[in-house]
């Protein structure tokens, strides 16, 4: 009941002024009923699922971590979408609408992650972020890279 | 100050008159053209004056709970946010007044507002907003404000005025959707059958029962507006900067509001008045300058700047050199026994980043949420919510077991 | 007849004047002797937050001996202190104390970021607040009740059932003023 409405949602992503994270309840979009967890390393913000060990990360965090929309949007734009994955199709946990697939690494060995097609942020199975990080997709000296190896780094 | 509880207590009960007066009316109409009879009109008059005992003693017992309720405003503990619950008790030792409860809407939009039948059973709500961009100082000007609405019973007539036109405003939009099925079930019935000169009778009815709500929320709504708008602010204003001696601590608070772009999600046209600041304006708007039920913002930051004390008649004397509109408010703040209240220094206010200020938003919202924090050994923070199903966590950086429940 | 019946409305609006009168003076009285029990708890919850205080500084600041040594010295003599007078003293000395610490944390980032600490600084801060808050709350209290006493009609009621003027609570020295506004 307290959850913050998707509209409010949308529209602190769309002004761009008082950026801010999903607050309220996410189910995990593979384990579809199991709550996801918030880590919280150096003021960087991931949601996480125990049951699968996916990983969310939100646009509102990558505004925030990358210092401005455009970047945010810009590291998006540069993954490319994914035409003939057939990996099943998952519900943006914010939104709730079906993601795009997208395929992020090398063309020879891709990774495929799902991205919200509004913009609401990024979703990695268990395993895909270190791959994703370890193939250099992200930029290296980027600090969501670094936190994120740096949290994960035993697995 | 008591001029104003005075008057205060004299407009709650003009109010309440008003109302019966508008809605016996209102009954009059629609007896008559029910029944074509004076009886049938007289019993329309039951009906409203009944109505109307209804709508006064549900504002009266619960008006506050409706307002809370409708802005999403959740009790809290002193354990979800102890300098807010510290600041509110500050300011209720400093004006005499007892605790009132405290309330966090989740909403990243700064505001805060007052509600409630007495200073007993009073109010206070602030939103997470507020709470991630202010520092102590100006937390406590803002609180200072909403307990000085507490002190002058601005909160009575706001609640009684709020439940009277939302009553109007539901009634007017049921009446309409009402008859936009009607007109839309009528149309359709039309091309079947030919007699419905009945139907087309009561849709008449119904049409002119809502074009007069229609007509009588707006005209209510200004009353409000009126009513309440800029002198019950101006005086909080003045009230709040006597309760802290610190004027400043409500100004740079009042900036930091202005400086928001997003409207407040939970708030609407009826409650509009009740915040500190007007939630629904919009930056850059000039125009809502004039009809805007606060004052303009800068206008009162000005004033607030301006005070060589912290007296209401230092706030006098700043209102009627910074005030663009010719009216004073000397008649009222002026207190037979006000003397001299000297200004205090402010303690140091340390800067908050902008990520750490959305952090802290965040944060809040989720402990209201009854989110669960645990803070690892190893530095990594793990903010559980409520409906999670296992009753431990592992931390996935450093393999310590955490019990949750 | 009339006559009679217009002098007992009188006589009864009188006496309705007076009881009024009568009960806001009480109502006063009572809130200047509740601004001034209020004083006294906050001043309580300062002597019972310091020992806590001490016990989480203390790790962190080995080189502060004397500093703690002063607060809990100023602390005991406070908690002793009888009478307005020397309580208001003992007070004054043990805020000055706790200025003086606060000033010192600063040159201890460890302890500013321990959790623990900053939930008792800001108690402590509170308190500090709550209890000039509760001086100026009993200050005006008291005004409101000396000009009832002093002013027409309200005298004469006052006089009648014994309501004096109180005195104005002020520190005698003036430089104790600004110790609880030390900046935290």
């Amino acid at each position: 009941m307290h959850r913050m409405s998707r509209t409010a949602f949308k529209r602190s992503l769309t002004i761009r002024k008082w950026p801010i994270t999903m607050i309220g309840e996410m189910n995990c979009p593979v384990c579809k009923n199991s709550a996801m967890v918030v880590l919280e390393l150096d003021e960087v913000e991931v949601d996480y699922c125990f049951d699968c060990q996916g990983i969310w990360l939100d646009a509102g965090e990558l505004e925030l971590l990358l210092d401005g929309s455009h970047v945010a949007n810009a590291l998006l734009k540069s993954f490319r979408p994914c035409t003939d994955c057939s990996e099943e199709k998952r519900p943006c946990p914010i939104c709730l609408k079906k993601m795009q697939k997208i395929s992020a690494g090398s063309e020879s060995e891709p990774i495929i992650i799902d991205s919200c097609k509004k913009a609401h942020g990024l979703w990695f199975d268990a395993g895909e972020l270190q791959n994703v990080i370890s193939k250099g997709s992200l930029d290296a000296g980027n600090k969501i890279n670094k936190l994120l190896s740096d949290i994960f780094k035993e697995q | 100050m008591w001029e104003q509880i005075r008057a205060n207590k004299r407009n709650s009960i003009l109010l309440l008159m008003l109302m019966a007066v508008v809605l016996g009316a209102l009954g009059f109409v629609l007896g008559m053209a029910f029944v074509r009879h004076p009886a049938g009109g007289l019993f329309g008059v039951a009906g409203a004056l009944v109505l109307w005992l209804i709508l006064a003693s549900i504002s009266f017992s619960s008006g506050d709970q409706i307002f809370l309720a409708a802005s999403k405003a959740v009790p809290v503990t002193k354990k979800v946010h102890p300098q807010l619950f510290n600041v509110v008790e500050e300011m209720s030792i400093a004006s005499g007044l007892p605790m009132p409860k405290v309330y966090i809407i989740n909403d990243p939009a700064p505001n805060a507002f007052a509600t409630g039948r007495s200073p007993e059973s009073a109010s206070v709500a602030v939103t997470a907003g507020l709470l991630g961009k202010l520092n102590r100082d100006e937390l406590q000007g803002v609180i200072a404000h909403e307990m000085a609405h507490i002190l002058h019973r601005d909160i009575l007539f706001v609640t009684i005025a709020g439940v009277m036109l939302g009553a109007i405003a539901l009634m007017s939009q049921v009446f309409l959707r009402g008859m936009f099925y009607r007109s839309m079930m009528g149309g359709s019935r039309r091309r079947y059958s030919s007699n419905s000169s009945g139907g087309g009778q009561a849709q008449l009815v119904m049409l002119v029962i809502a074009i007069a709500c229609a007509i009588l929320a707006p005209i209510m709504a200004s009353l409000l507006y009126f009513a309440l708008s800029r002198r019950r602010e101006y005086l909080a204003d003045a009230g709040g900067a006597r309760l802290t001696r610190y004027p400043e601590g409500l100004a740079s608070a009042l900036e930091k509001i202005s400086q928001n772009t997003i409207p407040l999600e939970s708030a609407n046209k009826v409650t509009a008045p009740m915040y500190i600041a007007n939630p629904l304006q919009k930056k850059g708007m000039k125009l809502s300058n004039l009809s805007s039920t606060h004052p303009p913002i800068s206008e009162r930051v000005k004033i607030l700047r301006g005070m060589g004390g912290a007296s209401l008649t230092d706030y006098s004397q700043a209102y009627q050199k910074f005030s663009s509109h010719k009216s004073s408010l000397t008649s009222v703040t002026a207190l037979k026994s006000d003397e001299p209240v000297a200004l205090r220094q402010g303690s140091a206010a340390g800067f908050v980043g902008r990520k750490k200020q959305a952090r802290n938003v965040g944060d809040i919202m989720r402990k209201v949420n009854k989110y669960k924090f645990i803070n690892c050994d190893c530095e990594l923070k793990m903010k559980v919510p409520p409906d999670f199903k296992a009753n431990a966590v592992k931390c996935p950086r450093c393999k310590t077991v955490h019990k949750v429940k | 007849m009339i006559a009679m019946l217009i002098l007992l409305a009188i006589i009864v609006a009188v006496i309705l004047a007076i009881v009024g009168i009568y009960n806001s003076l009480v109502r006063l009285r009572n809130q200047v002797d509740n601004s001034w029990s209020q004083i006294d708890v906050q001043l309580k919850r300062r002597h019972d937050l310091i020992p806590n205080l001490i016990e989480t500084a203390k790790g962190y600041m080995q080189h502060e001996r004397g500093t703690f040594e002063a607060i809990t010295q100023a602390r005991s003599q406070a908690m002793g202190a009888k009478g307005v007078a020397e309580s208001g003293k003992a007070e004054g000395i043990l805020g000055a104390a706790l200025g003086k610490f606060m000033l010192t944390v600063e040159a201890y980032p460890d302890l500013k970021a321990n959790q623990n600490f900053l939930a008792l600084q800001e108690e402590l801060s509170s308190t500090e607040n709550k209890i000039a808050f509760a001086r100026q709350s009993y200050n005006d209290q008291v005004l409101f009740l000396n000009n009832k006493t002093q002013m027409f009609p309200s005298n004469v009621i006052a006089g009648m059932f014994n309501f004096t003027k109180r005195d104005f609570f002020e520190l005698e020295n003036p430089e104790e003023k600004n110790v609880p506004q030390v900046k935290f």
